[in-house]
């Protein structure tokens, strides 16, 4: 465990310039075509929007923001771990890292953490702060610099917190839902190289397909489809126990129903699916390990 | 290199009809040998002959058959705990290029509990490596400066080189050997050392291993070796005398009709000594002798 800091400090060294990249680029881009670009909202919108045109424009600057930070930071954190097995291949260094004391799991368990976890919150969590930057330029545009001062601040955090913090609570659990197919992609990788994202896409498509129309057994299909909806939900719900609301009173309800989403994909985890998931997923890095102390991971 | 000489406690290695298979070939093929602590032993063989493949089985890379414990522990059950007291260079390691050297000295430091940064600078300070050097702007020599001085600034007690000075010119494997010998070897600690420079090493080594296709062909001190090889150089005049005694190798140790030699395992006939003179045969002529074939004749080349 105590080395497994170490790991992590290793992914910072190798990857902190992309990361800086991944979140600065598309948020130095969005201020600088909206600084300068042409905002265009429809005068129907603007009038149902009313008085709360401004925190609205806010709200979805932020949420806006998270939302492509976090996506920008996941999909690249999927394409480095499913290379994870064989990425210190190309410069050879892989023999270096073997000759190190740590362990096979731990050399596999720590990158999986930063890249399926704290990267992506990490990404939440600048996209927050940068979609602070981003509403002011958008509502300054929009309806003036003065209105955005004036937000009513108190429930403008409150409901883009409350909605970090639910993105942050979710995203253990959309992992562990998309575990299965994650590891099963570095496995694959391992074994046959870049063959094994083409081999689990024709697996999964071919295998669902053939199964289905050959032997009308859709389980595979299904369960692929329901893990990645699972983990989907598993960040926003979209669980609704009261009625709709608008404008400043739905952000201000947002921490309360941010809270009752996270119940609810909590609620979700008690199906026979999640633990065999799980199941599968730890055969999976089981076979990893194996697979790196056999000494494959040297020979290459 | 003799387990009766050493009392048990004091091997760093012991290997008992070990075995190592890469798919059906045996890259090591039922060795037996052990090295006790406060040696420097060279393992020798050609390429392919099983040197990295064994050094990998010492270090838990690469799955035996048999018995091998190093440090008194499993290779592959205790990998993690045996790689904190024994130190390894692959044959083929680079250290990663998107690191800086000051980065990865800073990482080993993290990572290996008996790692000294601050030897691993002053080591790095006697070569034209800087700590904020990327190794993807170094030369290949210089990666191996680097890692030859992260890896000597772990205070281990086994250190495993594979072909360590790859790359290397002169100077630096000098360099290098210099500091292995004065810095490092204490009379406690052992290195195992493969090279094919084995002129150069030859005057660090105490024990000498030889793999020939997997076998071990040989396993002796130096001063052992000494002792059961005889090497006699003499006249061409009588060199048809010298090969009725079968040698184990006809080769040359200098110009000119005077300069063969035959090389003996034990004690040739009397009649056959007064033959020739006896010179001390090189770690190169025996390596040749006990890996090529024995009716080989490097007069004629």
């Amino acid at each position: 465990m105590k080395r497994l800091i170490p790991l992590m400090q290793r992914e910072w060294l190798q990857h902190r310039y992309g990361w800086l990249m991944m979140a600065g680029i598309p948020l130095g881009l969005s201020l600088l075509l909206l600084s300068f670009g042409q905002i265009e909202i429809g005068n129907e919108e603007m009038a149902s929007a009313g008085a709360a045109l401004p925190a609205l424009l806010a709200a979805a600057s932020i949420g806006g923001s998270m939302a492509v930070i976090f996506l920008i930071a996941t999909f690249s954190s999927l394409v480095i771990v499913s290379n994870l097995a064989r990425r210190d291949h190309a410069d050879r260094s892989v023999e270096f890292w073997l000759s190190v004391p740590v362990s096979h799991s731990e050399s596999f368990a720590a990158p999986l953490i930063v890249h399926l976890l704290l990267v992506p919150a990490a990404a939440l969590v600048i996209g927050m702060l940068g979609g602070y930057a981003v509403s002011f330029v958008v509502v300054s545009r929009v309806v003036g610099s003065a209105a955005w001062f004036g937000l009513p601040w108190g429930v403008m955090l409150t409901a883009s917190i409350g909605m970090m913090l639910r993105l942050l609570a979710g995203l253990p659990l959309a992992m562990l839902w998309l575990s299965p197919l994650i590891l099963l992609v570095v496995l694959l990788t391992a074994w046959f190289r870049r063959w094994g994202w083409v081999i689990l896409t024709v697996g999964l498509g071919l295998g669902s397909y053939l199964l289905k129309m050959v032997f009308g057994q859709p389980w595979l299909n299904r369960i692929t489809v329901e893990l990645v909806q699972a983990a989907g939900r598993s960040l926003i719900n979209g669980s609704q126990s009261d009625g709709p609301a608008k404008g400043v009173e739905a952000l201000r309800m947002l921490p309360a129903w941010a809270l009752e989403d996270f119940g609810a994909a909590l609620h979700a985890l008690a199906t026979p699916l999640f633990p065999g998931a799980l199941l599968f997923a730890a055969g999976c890095f089981f076979l990893l390990v194996q697979w790196r102390q056999r000494g494959a991971g040297a020979a290459g | 290199m003799n387990a009766a000489k050493t009392e048990a406690t004091d091997m760093l290695v012991e290997a008992r009809d070990l075995t190592v298979r890469y798919g059906s070939k045996r890259a090591v093929d039922g060795v037996s040998f052990s090295i006790p602590k406060g040696r420097v032993v060279g393992l020798l063989g050609h390429n392919g002959a099983g040197k990295s493949t064994l050094m990998k089985a010492m270090v838990g890379l690469a799955q035996p058959e048999g018995a091998l414990t190093v440090l008194g522990l499993n290779p592959i059950k205790d990998r993690v705990a045996l790689l904190e007291r024994a130190c390894y260079i692959p044959d083929v390691a680079t250290l990663p290029r998107w690191a800086r050297v000051g980065e990865l000295i800073s990482m080993m430091s993290s990572l290996h509990p008996h790692f000294s940064a601050e030897r691993a600078r002053a080591l790095l300070k006697r070569t034209s490596v800087g700590p904020n050097d990327k190794v993807k702007n170094l030369s290949k020599g210089m990666v191996v400066q680097a890692h030859l001085s992260l890896i000597a600034a772990i205070d281990a007690k086994l250190m495993i080189l594979d072909e360590p000075t790859l790359g290397l010119d002169v100077l630096s494997r000098k360099a290098f050997y210099e500091m292995l010998v004065d810095e490092w070897c204490d009379g406690e600690r052992s290195v195992v050392i493969s090279t094919h420079q084995v002129e150069e090493i030859e005057t660090l080594l105490s024990d000498v291993l030889m793999l020939n296709e997997g076998k071990l062909v040989l396993a002796i001190s130096l001063e052992d070796m000494d002792r059961r090889f005889v090497a006699l150089s003499h006249d061409a005049a009588v060199a048809e005398q010298m090969a009725a005694a079968h040698p184990l190798l006809k080769y040359r140790v200098g110009p000119g009709p005077n300069g063969s030699a035959a090389l003996f395992d034990g004690a040739p006939p009397p009649d056959v000594q007064a033959l020739g003179r006896r010179v001390r045969p090189s770690l190169v002529d025996l390596f040749v002798a006990l890996t090529r074939k024995p009716e080989l004749d490097r007069t004629q080349f």
